[in-house]
């Protein structure tokens, strides 16, 4: 019965209840009748009786109720699984069971669209472009969009389509590798601070406050402004990368807290497990749910500080080009030619807002519990079903 | 209040210890990024070898001079006379940055007051109609201002501006500067100034406000579920009093943490707001520091941010410890 945790260690026990809970009720939603596709999970009898009291006051969602106005519960599906003569109840990963509440999402699912469709174009826009994003059209200067030119030119001839296209692909590249960067920084360093205690973890704390007394914008900038044609794109993400991960260190340390109080961490290191072990096998694969979140959204600063750096002319410059770059020229020529501006405005908007979709979609999917509690950081802290679940109804 | 002064005295040497060396990091890593001699050498026609040599040391810039001299010299000038160094073209960082912070103070006042009573007037009201159609309308518009880069916000918002204005023949707007009338007329002035301050108001407002409003409805939200607002109810208190005397009182802790670090960013200025408005700020000073390869201008902006950040800090565990009974007592 215990297919679901494949290192039972790795998982929050309080969590997995909530999950059982949650799942039961999906999947009364879903499945109506009684189809054999079972994906409930194991669970011992006693975990399984506690579960099923709050799942029926909690209720935060309003999705179909049974007659009786309350849904059934795990042990409820089973038996009746087992009534219609189902002999086997197919369980199915903690990966596919997250994949599946991705994916009933319907936002979640059109981010994701989006976001393919947007990497599509920015890694074929180049092929199907008839013009390059580094030679101007001398005889089409602030040209209107047309068929000549999809997206219209700027002042300088060049063909705008060619430009965002590859600006785009800029941001995806930048976003995504500072979003991955910063994750692994921030989590080793946060988790390890949070695990070393004692004078450790002071210094380490003091380092982490000292470093952030100086605005990261303005060190960041310090760094990339060195940036030169062609491989500026690889500093920015260096520079972004450097001071990006600081204060989300700080955060993590503090969600590790608890983590590192637990049994399994204790029983790793009486075992002689070396601490770099134990922080990469157990504490971080802990943060998991929220560092893939955290991740996803990422991405979204990534892009937002390209944007930022390029525009005020420290990021990506000539002969690279990059959407913040686009908007800098744009933003001169406002009322001649509004689509230089208008253009990789709503490329961008599309694209964080596809970002922003799937990080709300991955929150869900990992915590049903998100939609009443809010953000991350504080379901993190306050992983068990607490009074606030129960009190939303008698307030 | 002994005990009350030392902690205070502790914090202020922590804090100005941090403040050391993280200016004196960003003071090396600034060294080896920027190289003020490229300054000089890509003057045409070229200057001659040793008057180069000569405008670097006398700014103490010469990269041949080894860093650490360097370093104490320039020590030496804040420590015995508050001097911050010189730009490579030789102007004092000093009269810079106090010319320039008037401009941020008045572009950042205003904002900053208006986003603290907007976004936590917003997060109040939507916590009380948790998921109901207010709370989901000023969530969404929340998340959507969070999500677009502040860059194309601003960037719209001044596009809408100017087609307003070209749409009424009017100049209701003005995008760039923060005053543009010459006259005496004090009025006209004023209204002038509210004209030049109206756009870059808007765009900062919205920024900050956001973070605010989702903020407060979090902190809201988590009290008005505690037990002793329960117990307030059922002593009989209504939902609004019991949440106007107990819970808001509580969860305005944590805002008051929030209000403390923005009054602080009152004076370090907006860099982007301040570059696509053209408003001559800090935050547009900083911009062209790095642009020019000055070193000093560039920590010394660092340094003011810094030391703004830890007032903030400090007005953040006074404002806490005023507010909050749990501290004093321990």
């Amino acid at each position: 019965m215990t297919d679901k945790s494949q290192n039972p260690d790795l998982q929050d026990p309080g969590k997995l209840t909530q999950e059982t809970v949650d799942h039961a009720q999906r999947l009364h939603e879903a499945e109506t009748g009684a189809d054999a596709n079972w994906d409930t999970m194991a669970r011992d009898d006693a975990s399984r009786d506690e579960s099923i009291e709050p799942a029926t006051v909690i209720d935060g969602t309003p999705v179909g109720e049974g007659p009786a106005g309350r849904r059934p519960t795990n042990a409820e599906l089973e038996l009746e699984s087992q009534r219609l003569e189902h002999t086997e109840v197919k369980r199915i990963s903690y990966a596919g069971l997250i994949a599946r509440r991705f994916f009933r999402q319907k936002s979640a699912v059109a981010g994701l669209t989006i976001l393919a469709v947007l990497a599509l174009l920015a890694i074929f826009g180049p092929m199907i472009s008839p013009y390059d994003y580094t030679d101007p059209d001398f005889a089409a200067l602030s040209v209107a969009p047309s068929a000549e030119h999809w997206f219209g030119t700027d002042s300088g001839g060049l063909d705008l389509f060619a430009c965002v296209v590859h600006g785009l692909g800029r941001s995806l590249v930048i976003g995504i590798s500072y979003a991955l960067i910063t994750t692994v920084l921030a989590a080793i360093i946060g988790t390890a601070i949070a695990y070393a205690r004692g004078i450790w973890e002071k210094i380490g704390m003091w380092c982490l406050d000292m470093l952030l007394v100086i605005p990261s914008f303005l060190l960041v900038a310090m760094i990339v402004r060195a940036t030169s044609g062609g491989t500026g794109w690889l500093m920015l993400i260096f520079g972004l990368s450097a001071f990006g991960w600081i204060g989300y260190a700080r955060t993590l340390r503090t969600m590790a807290l608890s983590l590192r109080e637990r049994d399994y961490v204790k029983a790793a290191k009486y075992m002689g497990v070396s601490p770099f072990t134990i922080i990469v096998r157990h504490l971080i694969p802990n943060l998991g749910s929220i560092l893939i979140i955290d991740t996803v959204l990422g991405v979204i600063s990534g892009i937002n500080s390209e944007t930022a750096y390029s525009f005020l002319g420290l990021g990506i410059k000539v002969p690279d080009t990059s959407l913040g770059y686009i908007l800098s020229q744009g933003s001169s020529a406002m009322l001649t030619a509004p689509w230089v501006v208008l253009i990789p405005s709503i490329v961008l908007i599309v694209l964080c807002v596809s970002m922003q979709l799937i990080g709300d979609g991955l929150r869900d999917a990992f915590d049903p519990y998100s939609r009443a509690a809010g953000n991350v950081e504080e379901e993190a802290e306050d992983a068990t079903p607490g009074p606030e679940k129960l009190a939303e109804h008698d307030i | 209040m002994a005990r009350f002064l030392t902690y205070v005295a502790k914090r202020v040497i922590n804090y100005a210890v941090m403040i050391f060396v993280a200016t004196s990091l960003t003071f090396f890593l600034a060294s080896a990024f920027m190289s003020p001699r490229s300054n000089y050498e890509s003057r045409t026609p070229r200057p001659p070898q040793e008057s180069i040599e000569q405008s670097l040391t006398a700014n103490n810039l010469n990269d041949k001079t080894p860093i650490m001299e360097r370093y104490t010299t320039w020590l030496k000038g804040i420590v015995t006379e508050f001097d911050w160094g010189n730009s490579p073209t030789g102007t004092s960082v000093n009269s810079e940055i106090s010319q320039r912070i008037g401009a941020s103070v008045k572009l950042m006042l205003l904002s900053t007051v208006l986003s603290i009573v907007i976004g936590v007037g917003l997060g109040v009201y939507t916590a009380q109609r948790q998921y109901q159609w207010q709370d989901r309308l000023w969530g969404g518009v929340a998340a959507l201002f969070l999500t677009v880069p502040t860059v194309v916000l601003a960037i719209l918002i001044v596009f809408f501006a100017i087609e307003i204005n070209s749409a009424s023949g009017m100049r209701i707007f003005y995008v760039t500067g923060l005053s543009s009338y010459t006259g005496d007329n004090v009025l006209l002035a004023f209204l002038d100034f509210l004209q030049h301050i109206l756009l870059p108001t808007i765009v900062l407002t919205i920024i900050s406000a956001v973070g605010y409003h989702v903020n407060q409805r979090t902190y809201l939200l988590d009290e008005m579920h505690a037990d002793y607002v329960r117990t307030a109810r059922a002593k009989g208190l209504t939902k609004k009093q019991a949440i106007r005397k107990h819970a808001l009182r509580a969860s305005l802790i944590p805002t008051s943490v929030n209000v403390a670090f923005s009054i602080a960013g009152i004076f370090t200025g907006a860099v982007m707001t301040e570059k696509i408005f053209a408003i001559h700020g800090l935050g547009e000073y900083f911009i062209n520091c790095i642009n020019n390869n000055d070193i000093y201008g560039s920590v010394a902006v660092a340094a003011f941010s810094g030391v703004c950040t830890l007032v903030g800090a400090l007005l953040a565990d006074l404002f806490a410890a005023a507010l909050d009974p749990r501290i004093k007592m321990s």
